[in-house]
């Protein structure tokens, strides 16, 4: 089984698990450090366990519902931590985001069990939350072996009784919870779209050097919103913004979210290589 | 607002969308559930619910990569999913525990939804029909007929009114207004220009002959398409000439439509032959 190793000091670059994967990998061995693995895969198909043997793993969640209200199952913390033990993944990346959340009933004094979603949704961005997070982290991080970062969620529409932007709402998050991030650039340039604020100052707010794990992926703009896409490949504007960050981050690894086997590999090798261009040149 | 009443709200309107246009109708029924109406985009809310359902349906990519692609394309993606996520919330669809069940529903959700008259409808669902035929025949290794598999008929076989021709392994067949080939195509060219796919029918037949892994994408005449719909293993060449607007005693070239099929192996001619009628 591999495991990580953080001694050539570089930024690690790694591939979301995806269906041809495997195949990738062999056909051009090198460019790959890593596989990051969705705990919630590792869970459903036990048997995934296996690409250990290729490249190390780090864990990804979407699980915890760390800026949520119901927390998550003592039985889906206990899977996480075995998970996260048996890879010995250096963190767990989860998102700043909640997946469940109280139901509601149209009958105001009838009690109804929660909502399970299985999409992870942006918080709001408010005081609140951001002590709602401090308090889950409290509570999970003691669970866990490997330490918890957090990532940025993509805003797509305005969240109710938010009394901030994303970049102002993860920053209060990582300096009020002490608590490293992940920043999915792609998550960051939607919302800034989707919001109407100019990407390349908004992110200027955030403490990149808290930075520990950069993810990249596609986006596309359907019916007037820019949503998530890990089935096309990152536009030029994302490589600038990882420059950007690249001047004052110092990320341990870049994970590229290309998860499908739409994409070319010789498109998939050329935004490795620019990735590692860029944040070797930084 | 506080945060609590927010994310349940959103939750609830992510997981049953069709909660969304009661809010929308009703804006108190938000207010009394501590969100002012004015806060909340549920247009965005309902697209969203669109995203989150096209990501649990992600699984069926492999099967069918350029449906997705085509969606993306087209901008169809969201729209589709987040009709498909309301319909299903309001007739209580459960959605399939395995891809091949996922992608069935889905395509008959389509087969309701879809407009036809537009282009980009027209395209998804020839698309989409394509590439689940083509799914579907692979995985039927174990269903195909053996009869005469591996054994092509002469040109002139014995063909007389009373043969019952049956079809060797298995066919798919699927009418559409385009061809699949040429939107695959075009999927790849930069710049996208699907409105220059030309409208035009087109009679698919996907093919595996017996256990062959080898499958065969048949662009048939009209002839040869409604033939093979006809053709069940029990119908004889008088029945199936009548049932396609012939005579009972069927014509030349009907016969040599049948010798064509046979030739490409489709038919088997032989193994079924009754006794000849005068």
């Amino acid at each position: 089984m591999k495991t990580f190793d953080f001694s050539h000091g570089a930024t690690s670059l790694g591939l979301a698990h995806g269906p041809g994967i495997l195949d990738f990998m062999d056909r051009n061995p090198g460019y790959v450090d890593y596989i990051e693995m969705p705990f919630e895969q590792l869970r459903h198909n036990p048997g995934l366990a296996s690409v250990q043997e290729v490249a190390p793993v780090v864990l990804h969640c979407a699980s915890m519902s760390v800026a949520g209200f119901i927390p998550p199952s003592q039985e889906t913390t206990d899977a996480i931590s075995q998970e996260s033990a048996r890879t010995q993944t250096p963190w767990i990346g989860e998102h700043l985001a909640f997946v469940s959340a109280d139901g509601i009933s149209e009958e105001a004094d009838r009690d109804t069990a929660p909502t399970n979603l299985t999409y992870t949704i942006a918080p709001q961005l408010s005081e609140e939350a951001v002590e709602r997070v401090a308090i889950n982290l409290s509570s999970l991080r003691p669970k866990f072996s490997a330490p918890i970062i957090l990532e940025n969620s993509p805003q797509y529409f305005p969240i109710p009784g938010s009394t901030m932007g994303m970049a102002d709402f993860v920053a209060m998050v990582s300096s009020q919870c002490d608590v490293d991030l992940l920043l999915d650039l792609s998550h960051f340039m939607i919302t800034s779209i989707n919001t109407k604020v100019d990407a390349s100052k908004e992110i200027e707010k955030l403490p990149l050097e808290r930075v520990v794990e950069i993810h990249l992926s596609g986006m596309n703009l359907q019916d007037g919103i820019v949503w998530d896409d890990h089935a096309v490949p990152a536009p030029p504007e994302m490589f600038d913004l990882l420059a950007q960050v690249a001047k004052r981050a110092r990320p341990r690894a870049l994970t590229m979210e290309y998860n499908w086997e739409s994409l070319p590999h010789p498109v998939i090798v050329s935004h490795l290589e620019r990735a590692r261009n860029i944040l070797a040149r930084s | 607002m506080n945060a609590r009443n927010v994310h349940a709200v959103i939750a609830a309107g992510v997981h049953h969308p069709t909660l969304l246009s009661k809010w929308q109708m009703d804006s108190a029924l938000l207010r009394s559930k501590g969100i002012a109406p004015e806060t909340i985009d549920l247009p965005a809310l309902r697209k969203f619910a669109g995203l989150t359902l096209k990501v649990r349906h992600n699984g069926l990519r492999p099967d069918l990569p350029l449906t997705f692609r085509l969606m993306g394309l087209a901008e169809l993606g969201i729209e589709v999913f987040s009709e498909y996520a309301t319909h299903s919330d309001a007739t209580g669809h459960r959605y399939g525990k395995t891809s091949a069940e996922r992608t069935r529903d889905l395509i008959a959700f389509l087969e309701g939804w879809l407009d036809l008259k537009q282009r980009n409808h027209s395209l998804l669902w020839d698309m989409i029909r394509h590439e689940e035929a083509l799914a579907q025949i692979r995985r039927s290794t174990n269903e195909v007929s053996s009869a005469a598999a591996d054994n092509p008929q002469p040109a002139q076989s014995p063909l007389r009114a009373s043969t019952v021709p049956r079809i060797c392994g298995q066919v798919i067949l699927h009418r559409m207004q385009c061809d699949p080939k040429e939107v695959k195509s075009a999927l790849f060219k930069r710049p996208v220009r699907l409105d220059l796919i030309p409208e035009e029918s087109h009679f698919y037949c996907y093919w595996r002959r017996g256990d062959a892994d080898e499958v065969h994408i048949l662009d048939l005449d009209e002839f040869g398409f409604y033939s093979l719909q006809f053709i069940d293993g029990a119908t004889s060449v008088a029945e199936l000439s009548r049932r396609m607007g012939g005579d009972k005693r069927p014509s030349q070239v009907f016969k040599a439509g049948l010798r064509q099929l046979a030739r490409i192996g489709i038919l088997d001619l032989h193994s079924a032959l009754k006794a000849e009628i005068a």
